[in-house]
């Protein structure tokens, strides 16, 4: 071992405990240990990386950006929904094994892999873009203030890491979800929106914002930090008073 | 090159009435109500006086011998009932997948419902409080003394 | 190897617990309700049936029971008020877990409170 003068980034051993499916093997899912080294630098994505391409090359997981940008890679970390790219090892308490598991109610296709289909499917039956009349020959114009209203709603990067961790969608996937709501108040909050009555009508549905139970299991979930609680609390509202 | 989207999707509508909304208010409005109501039924029969100690039918009597007792039992059965019916309701919904065994389910919470509320109701306005050939030290005090 | 068969238990925080409290503490209102209409519908048929059957609310198993009981109630009832501010209040969000600590220590001090007085009454 060389002696280095620069401070060296500390490594340290940890456990990950990844619940692994195979369709084409397993009946249902098992938890598979891996010890690997990591550094204190190093995310949950890195520690998956570094089994993918040193351990087992079978393992089975999205990611794209690995800069919290994408929303790719939404999975169940210690029992929370995070980011593996945006959660860091060092931050969890690795005397423990880390216990890494796909996120919850809908249906897992392969190891960390769910299909999202149904999570995008309500997603676009809120109609996530803007509906407006006329063609203008400029761009169209909003005051900072009208901006505002609905800034906290335009971050959603569609991970899924809120409809995945709500008690309600868990039941039966028919609830419409956090995601979806989020994202019809990013639009029906919109000064220059005009369908907000279209989306309230939806969101008033069987399956719409009333099956809420304000668990917050959403908003603390969110890797943006949106308050999505707060945001169906605004719909909720709005569909009560009639108009936005 | 601009491409144009017309109507890029086509806004899904609802075909069924739902009265999710208003359930859900009605949660919101009874709950408060039933603070005030079902709060002070404990501290009144609970707390106050000498408490469970007390309750018997002279108790009872003597409050519903009292309109204002009448309507105020009255109230808090409703909306309890109503409540929790509803509320058991969306837990029904919750974790039932099967649309029998939902439908089954929920029809029979709105028929204890209806059957509960109109029994207390019943109860509470058709009650006795000086029933003829009870023992009179069951009874309360101002029920006249029994000849018979 | 296999160590745990199902997933984990999802780590939600105050705000699910507190749903999870509500929504058991309901269920469980709901059915002493149906019980307690029923008791107290048998005023209507006499008077030795009602008091027989009150005073199976003054033993001591069902008494300290009614502690439980009291403690549900105020809990959801308290609770209640809180989901009402979270969708109503806009500050309601924010204080979510504020004002489940407080709901938790007043339901606390409320039965703490109550216990002495109730069985005094039941073992007296
Ligand atoms: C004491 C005053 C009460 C208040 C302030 C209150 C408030 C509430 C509120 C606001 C909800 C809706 C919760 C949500 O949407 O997430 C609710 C649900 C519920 N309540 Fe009450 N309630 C009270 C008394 C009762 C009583 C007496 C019963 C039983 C008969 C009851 C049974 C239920 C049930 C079963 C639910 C459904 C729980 C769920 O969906 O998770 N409540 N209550
Ligand atoms: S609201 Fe947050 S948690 Fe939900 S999908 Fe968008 S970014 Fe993910
Ligand atoms: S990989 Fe893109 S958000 Fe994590």
């Amino acid at each position: 071992m060389a002696e280095q003068a620069i401070a060296e980034v500390e490594t340290f051993q940890v456990t990950l405990m990844i619940r692994r499916f195979d369709p084409e093997a397993d009946q249902e899912p098992k938890w598979v240990d891996y010890d690997v080294q990591m550094f204190g630098t190093d995310r949950v994505l890195d520690a998956l990386h570094k089994i993918k391409w040193e351990v087992d090359g079978s393992l089975t997981f999205r990611r794209s950006c690995a800069h919290g940008v994408c929303g790719s890679d939404a999975m169940r970390i210690n029992g929370r929904n995070r980011l593996a790219c945006k959660t860091l090892i060092k931050d969890l308490d690795i005397s423990q094994p880390i216990y890494v598991e796909p996120i919850k109610g809908l249906p897992v296709e392969k190891d960390l892999i769910v299909n999202m289909e149904p999570f995008y499917k309500a997603y676009r039956d809120i109609n996530p873009f803007l509906i407006a009349s006329g063609t203008p020959d400029k761009e169209r114009l909003q005051s900072p203030e009208d901006r505002a209203r609905y800034d906290d709603t335009t971050k959603c990067i569609l991970c899924a890491a809120c409809t995945s961790s709500c008690p309600v969608f868990w039941t039966d996937g028919q609830y419409f979800g956090p995601a979806a709501i989020v994202n019809a108040h990013r639009f029906i909050f919109d000064s220059r929106d005009e369908g907000a009555q279209v989306r309230l009508d939806i969101l008033n549905d069987k399956e719409g914002v009333w099956r809420c139970r304000t668990t917050f299991n959403c908003t603390e979930a969110c890797p943006r930090g949106i308050e999505v609680t707060k945001a169906i609390a605004e719909v909720k509202q709005a569909i009560l008073r009639g108009r936005p | 090159m601009s491409v144009v989207i017309e109507t890029p999707n086509s806004p899904r509508t609802r075909n069924q009435a739902n009265w999710e909304k208003y359930g859900w208010l009605f949660m919101r409005i009874s709950g408060p109500l039933l603070i005030v109501l079902v709060f002070t039924h404990l501290v009144v029969n609970l707390v106050l006086g000498e408490g469970i100690k007390a309750i018997d039918f002279a108790f009872v009597a003597g409050k519903w011998a009292d309109p204002f007792w009448q309507y105020w039992d009255m109230a808090m059965l409703w909306l309890a009932m109503i409540h929790g019916t509803n509320g058991m309701r969306t837990i029904v919904n919750d974790y039932t997948e099967r649309v029998k065994v939902r439908t089954a389910l929920n029809t029979s919470l709105w028929a204890v419902c209806a059957l509960l509320i109109l029994l207390g109701t019943l109860v509470i306005f058709t009650f006795d409080p000086c029933p003829a050939g009870a023992a009179a030290d069951l009874l309360p005090s101002f029920c006249p003394a029994l000849t018979s | 190897m296999v160590t745990m068969p199902a997933g984990t238990l999802y780590r939600g925080k105050v705000g699910m617990w507190s749903w999870v409290l509500h929504r058991i503490s309901g269920v469980g209102i709901f059915f002493f309700l149906l019980v307690h209409i029923l008791d107290t519908a048998l005023v209507r048929v006499s008077p030795e049936a009602y008091n027989a059957v009150i005073a199976v609310y003054k033993t001591p198993i069902i008494g300290i029971a009614e502690l439980g009981l009291v403690g549900a109630i105020l809990f959801h009832g308290l609770n209640g008020l809180r989901v009402i501010a979270v969708d109503f209040w806009a500050q309601g969000t924010k204080y979510q877990a504020a004002m489940f600590w407080a709901i938790i220590v007043i339901t606390i001090v409320l039965v703490a409170a109550f216990t002495p007085v109730h069985l005094a009454r039941v073992f007296g």
